[in-house]
């Protein structure tokens, strides 16, 4: 993951919050603003608007329902890179509850992406009643692409065997050994031409403790479709490491330092961080 | 999108909600896609004939730059308006929410993104058809998709409608498998399906197989093709063709030798006269020189394999196609590349035979031996003319050709539909275009889809095309529907010509 798509992210995270509280014409509660803070972390999309209709679509080829309404967009506050989406544009939401909303409604609308067309559809998460002050240069610039979200990091983050710094002290590629049996080949487009990274580890955040300091992370070199989001390790690079016992190679130990020790694989977009994510993994692992 | 977001921009309070009251209304639904149409437009030059080459990407996602390579297309026969397509796209607003297909419910004129693959971000190959016989107008859309996460796992899987956005319905799954290749037919019975794939399950080596369903995907059964021995395994390649009468052919490549650089490769075509029913399915077609079940038409070719880009930026190694007339089912082609002559990197092959693929023509098929290309993909209409598809390398340019011909190539019409750079952009990952593209007969027309450097440049597609997505074809450029520059990339296309008589 490029650094500078993390500050970016985490800086537009923090003033689109903070704009979103600002603006809003209750005063935020300690509650309402952790519960604001969740959604804004659950979605991808977050825009304040105005509801121009009811029961109705901005584009063709979204099913219209008594929960579609289109909202006029205001302010985008969150969105990834890929979307176009902007102040004056008209976007149809998927709301949770019709009756909360009539036409001039003004609200935030935290949203995940649903449609894809002429236009955005979105599916609500949640929203907040009120009327957001337009702030001059207030437009969330967009996420990186391939920034995962901190609920997809806490997700991926549970779902991990181990979560460490560390740094990468030597790459060697990994041949699987010959089945004795003879067992035929399995050549394809997707084969991940298996590497070996050897992590130093300085501090384990997750998963107890390391036997030794150094860990066996396997990982694909291959630049196919198939792998072209698993980190690809280099000598000296340090960073933050999901690592869970490798299933995937069916080979789930090696000789590391003359000793037989677990192998471990770190697949996943995001399964590799730059240490300038390291306080973000902390928060999230502390507020678990 | 763009054009009608500038001038949503700019207009007074009062301008802007009766414009907003008027193209919001349902009533003028229509009347927005047609001004979008009509003011997007702009992008596009004056096409011969009919022929239409759609760019997939949505007004909405204007601002991606991903390599959406590796396109495939179904068409609902029965309400052939309604397409899905798909390409390596991943899901534009989630890392962990599903795939995303393209779907068209207007003859291809617009797509729109709709994430109901059972793959979580993006697939690592997908392949989906739609037949007509279980009486979905929006559907039946049967997929065949890998999800490359620890390990690569098939799923076989269904949507009734795919206008919905309920994820697809899974009904068979399975590890250890390559390239799921599916092709449907409608009959009053229910859909049968066929999902050519390359099995790593079979110990003997013998990993051809076509999965066949003949209950709408309710249940699979799945059928080893291959009947000789291999170099521990086939080339990836496994491609069914199904015939309106039941007949169905698969063309494989068996694998005979095998160095890591080259396979010494047979391709081999199986039939089936009953639908792959019958108690010995795909056994119809047996070589005259050993006796056993899988016609070869050609032996021992030399089939290069490389991992890496070597054509261009692209990797080569199994690009095979086969299609059967789909009133005449006698009639079957195959294409298939290789090691050409020297100074040649990757040769196409199109060969024929009129006796449901007991004999076979001796030599390619008049101007069909086409050097340095790849993404082979044939198709028959329903009058018997042939499209030959596939991307050349050409000066420096991948360049996407589709012949017709009615007479077995003796003469034919070659439409060029993209000629674009091949060394822009910089590949992200392999394929580059993809491992195939696609085409399909529908009445009168050839509709495919193919993969290609998105530059807004008319030069680059001499039949005109349709961006949806914004672009500024005077400057070249893609921006995000905000003004802001977006790179180019690699951008799915779909085309649609008419059958030439």
């Amino acid at each position: 993951m490029k650094i500078s798509s993390v500050l970016i992210g985490s800086s537009l995270w923090v003033a689109a919050l903070l704009l979103a509280l600002c603006g809003c014409t209750k005063a935020a509660t300690p509650q309402a603003t952790d519960n604001q803070a969740e959604l804004m972390s659950k979605s991808s999309i977050v825009f304040s608007g105005t509801v121009s209709q009811l029961a109705a679509t901005s584009f063709a080829d979204v099913p219209k329902s008594a929960n579609t309404i289109v909202v006029h967009v205001d302010s985008v506050l969150k969105k990834p890179a890929a979307v176009s989406l902007k102040k004056g544009d008209s976007v149809t939401v998927e709301v949770k509850d019709a009756s909360a909303f009539q036409e001039g409604t003004h609200a935030i609308f935290y949203t995940d992406g649903w449609i894809f067309g002429s236009g955005v559809a979105v599916k609500e998460l949640g929203h907040v009643l009120g009327e957001v002050a337009p702030t001059a240069g207030a437009e969330a610039k967009p996420q990186g692409q391939e920034q995962l979200s901190d609920q997809e990091l806490r997700e991926r983050m549970n779902a991990s065997d181990f979560v460490v710094v560390g740094r990468v002290t030597d790459v060697r590629k990994w041949n699987a050994p010959k089945a004795k049996s003879g067992a035929p080949l399995h050549v394809t487009e997707h084969d991940p031409d298996w590497h070996e990274a050897i992590v130093e580890v300085e501090s384990v955040l997750k998963g107890g403790q390391v036997k030794g300091n150094k860990v066996v992370v396997r990982f694909p070199q291959r630049n196919d479709v198939a792998w072209v989001s698993s980190p690809k390790f280099t000598k000296d690079q340090k960073g933050i490491f999901c690592l869970n016992r490798d299933r995937a190679t069916g080979v789930p130990t090696t000789k590391l330092g003359g000793k037989q020790v677990n192998v471990y694989t770190c697949l996943g977009h995001g399964d590799a961080l730059p240490m300038s994510e390291e306080m973000r993994v902390r928060a999230l692992l502390k507020n678990q | 999108m763009k054009a009608v977001a500038c001038r949503l921009r700019f207009p007074s309070f009062a301008v802007l909600a009766a414009l907003t009251a008027l193209f919001l209304s349902p009533l003028a639904a229509p009347l927005l896609q047609r001004t979008a149409g009509f003011l997007l437009a702009r992008g596009q030059a004056p096409a011969p004939g009919s022929i239409k080459v759609v760019n997939l990407i949505p007004a909405s996602l204007s601002g991606e730059s991903n390599q959406d390579s590796e396109p495939f297309l179904a068409i609902q026969n029965d309400s052939p308006q309604v397409m899905v397509a798909s390409a390596f796209t991943p899901n534009p607003f989630s890392m962990t929410g599903n795939a995303p297909v393209y779907v068209s419910q207007d003859g291809g004129n617009s797509w729109v993104l709709n994430a109901i693959a059972p793959v979580q971000r993006m697939t690592c190959d997908i392949t989906h058809a739609m037949a007509t016989g279980e009486n979905h107008p929006r559907g039946d859309l049967h997929a065949g998709t890998l999800a490359c996460a620890s390990g690569i796992t098939l799923d076989e899987s269904e949507s009734v409608d795919v206008s919905s956005t309920a994820t697809m319905n899974v009904q068979s799954t399975r590890g250890n498998v390559d390239q799921p290749f599916v092709r449907a037919l409608g009959v009053s019975s229910g859909d049968r399906i066929y999902v050519g794939v390359n099995d790593f399950n079979h110990s003997t080596g013998q990993t051809a197989t076509v999965d066949v369903s003949v209950d709408g995907g309710a249940t699979y059964k799945s059928i080893p093709i291959e009947t000789r021995k291999t170099a521990g395994q086939d080339g990836p390649s496994v491609r069914p063709a199904v015939a309106n009468d039941g007949t169905v052919y698969a063309a494989y490549f068996g694998w005979r030798k095998f160095d890591g650089k080259t396979a010494t490769s047979d391709v081999v075509v199986v039939r089936d006269d009953a639908a792959a029913t019958g108690p010995n399915p795909f056994q119809a077609l047996k070589d005259p020189s050993d006796k056993l079940p899988g016609r070869l038409v050609i032996k021992n070719a030399s089939i290069p394999w490389s991992n890496a880009p070597v054509l261009g930026q692209e990797r080569i190694g199994s690009t095979l196609s086969i299609a059967v007339d789909p009133n005449h089912s006698a009639i079957v082609y195959v294409a298939w590349a290789d090691k050409g002559s020297k100074g040649d990197i990757y040769t196409l092959h199109v060969r024929n035979s009129t006796d449901r693929g007991v004999t076979w023509s001796k030599t390619d098929l008049p101007r069909t031996t086409i050097h340095n290309a790849t993404n082979v993909a044939l198709a028959i209409a329903n009058n018997g003319v042939v499209g030959y598809l596939y991307q050349q390398l050409e000066g420096g340019r991948w360049v996407t050709h589709l012949l017709q011909s009615h007479d077995a190539f003796t003469t034919s019409q070659d439409r060029v539909l993209a000629t674009v750079p091949a060394d822009q952009p910089a590949g992200q990952f392999l394929p580059y275009l993809g491992d195939y593209d696609y085409l399909l007969s529908v009445g009168n027309e050839f509709r495919g889809v193919f993969c290609a450097n998105n530059t807004p440049d008319f030069a680059n597609f001499p039949q005109g095309v349709t961006f949806q997505r914004a672009a500024d074809f005077s400057a070249k450029t893609l921006n995000d529907g905000a003004g802001n520059l977006v790179p180019i990339s690699i951008d799915p296309f779909y085309f649609s010509v008419p059958v030439i008589p």
